[in-house]
């Protein structure tokens, strides 16, 4: 008994250094002139790292695969628009974007989260589209044609970016506590078996509401974050059905239902999407795609449960040399 | 005193089937009452209306003196009324402890000041102890079984439900398993106790009811239901009763 404690307490603390370091470099890294055009990537890779660590709390924890998180995104993006152009402090204005799509969430999900599986699936590609079609027709955010911001003063590139690492460093705090609290115990037994979980007292519908609140509130907050950096956003770009897929991906590339899976996910999405995009125009989604496939065939776990793999060989290689030099 | 549990003109249609009709009975509490019954009498959607898994198509249940017929699962749970499954369904990819922490925290409490020494105890009760760590999937028939129980026991119920827990055991378990049922009982819990098996019925039960076609066909104490010839009728066919 003891010695399991003692262990745990080690592999926590491990784990804290870990995320701490990654914290550190990436909060030093803007410093060392790396140039804009890094700083921008890494800026854009936190943004889909804060709507990935949201994704993986309803699809991953809880195992509710949506793909309508574009909304609460799109959403976020232009509520904090307008807030600025309003007048808002930023944060104030994230703050409300947060809030906007949190609330959202609920109309959303008490029709939908009555579905299971891949009916739930469809059910959020039709709200989503939905959605997207009436933003692409409201007139009073500028349709089709978009929405545009403009703020006052200087543009300031380290100011975006360590917003986005603040948010994304709450985010991952919500996913850590959320994994490992009460709450969390309690989505992953709904994951598991919903019925089943409900015949020792959780309630799913609850369960499934509270979590697709959390993060709604947090791609809402991404979507913000992103629209005053871009200052223009238009429905076929935020609202699109492959900003979904997006958000679907990384934390699958990752690993879904871990920590740390949706951060490697949305780091390595976010630094190889562009040049993707300008290499492969046409094919970029197809090799998403494909990939998707190989992940869900061969490691559902994603870089993750691959990583968890490779430490297992090396162990085993080491202890195995380890005993032959000992021979 | 009232009966903890009575239904009363319970009626269920499956598209105009009736998986039961008319069925009422009561369990007093501290008994282990026995719901026995061929193939196909209605014994597992009985227990699911009662555990409010799926709603009745008419009748009442009367739980405490409170009326429960529409109530969903999860708040019978923590009203007191919990059920364990036939075919078992643990939560595979989380560990045995976690799956009775489930039941601990969601289930009708109070959860007591050390939660985990109380998982532990759970466990140890139902010879878990030992596999605590593994995941669910892991775990071979018996000890799924066991989990399945020790699970629901862990969300405290007052009227627990137990769907078939004998089936797929060997002789040995079986009796370890009726051993515990008979504790669970001694420390208050009513049970309301489905099974196929004749042996385990006779060997437990205070009370028995019998359902055949979704109907009621007789109740009473063991010895008398054993002899019952409409009972063996039901069970072997008209030639073996006579």
């Amino acid at each position: 008994m003891r010695a399991t404690s003692v262990q745990m307490g080690h592999f926590l603390n491990y784990r804290v250094a870990a995320w701490g370091t990654t914290l550190i470099v990436l909060g030093i890294l803007p410093g060392c002139g790396i140039g804009p055009n890094l700083t921008r990537l890494l800026f854009t890779a936190l943004v889909w790292i804060i709507t990935s660590v949201a994704w993986n709390l309803l699809g991953g924890f809880t195992g509710q695969v949506s793909f309508g998180f574009a909304v609460f995104y799109g959403l976020g993006a232009y509520t904090a628009a307008m807030g600025i152009n309003g007048g808002l402090n930023p944060l104030a204005a994230f703050a409300i974007s947060g809030l906007a799509a949190a609330i959202a969430s609920i109309p959303i999900g008490l029709p939908t989260f009555r579905l299971r599986g891949p009916y739930f699936a469809i059910a959020t590609i039709g709200v989503s589209e939905a959605v997207r079609v009436v933003m692409t027709n409201l007139s009073f955010t500028g349709g089709a044609s978009g929405y545009r911001i403009a703020e006052h003063g200087p543009f300031r590139p380290l100011e975006h970016y360590y917003t986005a690492l603040g948010f994304a460093g709450v985010a991952v705090v919500i996913s850590a506590w959320t994994h490992y609290s009460k709450f969390g115990l309690s989505l992953q037994a709904v994951r598991e078996d919903e019925e089943a979980a409900a015949d020792i007292g959780v309630n799913p519908l609850k369960a499934k509401l509270m979590v697709h609140l959390q993060a709604a509130a947090l791609t809402g907050i991404a979507g913000g974050v992103y629209a005053r950096y871009a200052a223009y956003i238009h429905p076929q770009g935020v609202f699109a059905f492959h900003t979904s897929v997006a958000i679907l991906l990384m934390p699958i590339i990752g690993g879904a239902g871990t920590v740390a899976g949706p951060v490697i996910g949305g780091f390595v999405y976010g630094l190889v999407q562009e040049e993707l995009v300008a290499a492969f125009p046409q094919f970029h989604l197809l090799l998403y795609g494909a990939l998707l496939i190989v992940i869900i065939l061969f490691e559902p776990r994603g870089v993750v449960g691959w990583l968890g793999k490779l430490r297992v060989f090396i162990e085993r290689t080491w202890r195995k040399s380890a005993a032959a030099s000992v021979g | 005193m009232p009966p903890l549990l009575s239904v009363e003109r319970l009626n269920r249609y499956f598209a105009g089937l009736a998986a039961l009709k008319d069925v009422g009975f009561e369990v007093e509490e501290g008994q282990i009452c026995g719901l026995i019954g061929p193939n196909g009498a209605g014994k597992t959607t009985l227990f699911s209306i009662i555990a409010g898994s799926i709603p009745p198509s008419s009748g009442t249940i009367t739980y405490s003196g409170k009326d429960v017929t529409h109530w969903k699962s999860f708040q019978a749970v923590r009203a007191g009324v919990a059920r364990t499954h036939q075919i078992t369904r643990p939560f595979r990819s989380m560990t045995t402890r976690q799956n009775v922490e489930v039941g601990l925290h969601f289930g009708r409490g109070p959860v007591s000041s050390s939660p985990s020494n109380e998982v532990t105890a759970i466990l140890e009760g139902v010879g878990l102890g030992h596999v605590a760590g593994r995941n669910a999937a892991s775990l071979c028939v018996g000890d799924q079984r066991r989990l399945e129980l020790a699970r629901t026991l862990a969300a405290k119920p007052k009227l627990l439900l137990c769907d078939e827990v004998c089936s797929g055991l060997t002789e040995t378990e079986m009796n370890e398993v009726l051993e515990l049922l008979r504790r669970i009982r001694e420390r208050g819990t009513t049970i309301l106790y489905v099974e196929h098996n004749m042996r385990a019925i006779m060997s437990t039960c205070d009370q028995v009811v019998v359902l055949n076609f979704g109907q009621k066909l007789t109740e009473g104490p063991p010895l008398k239901i054993q002899n019952d010839p409409a009972v063996i009728e039901a069970y072997l066919g008209r030639t073996a009763a006579n």
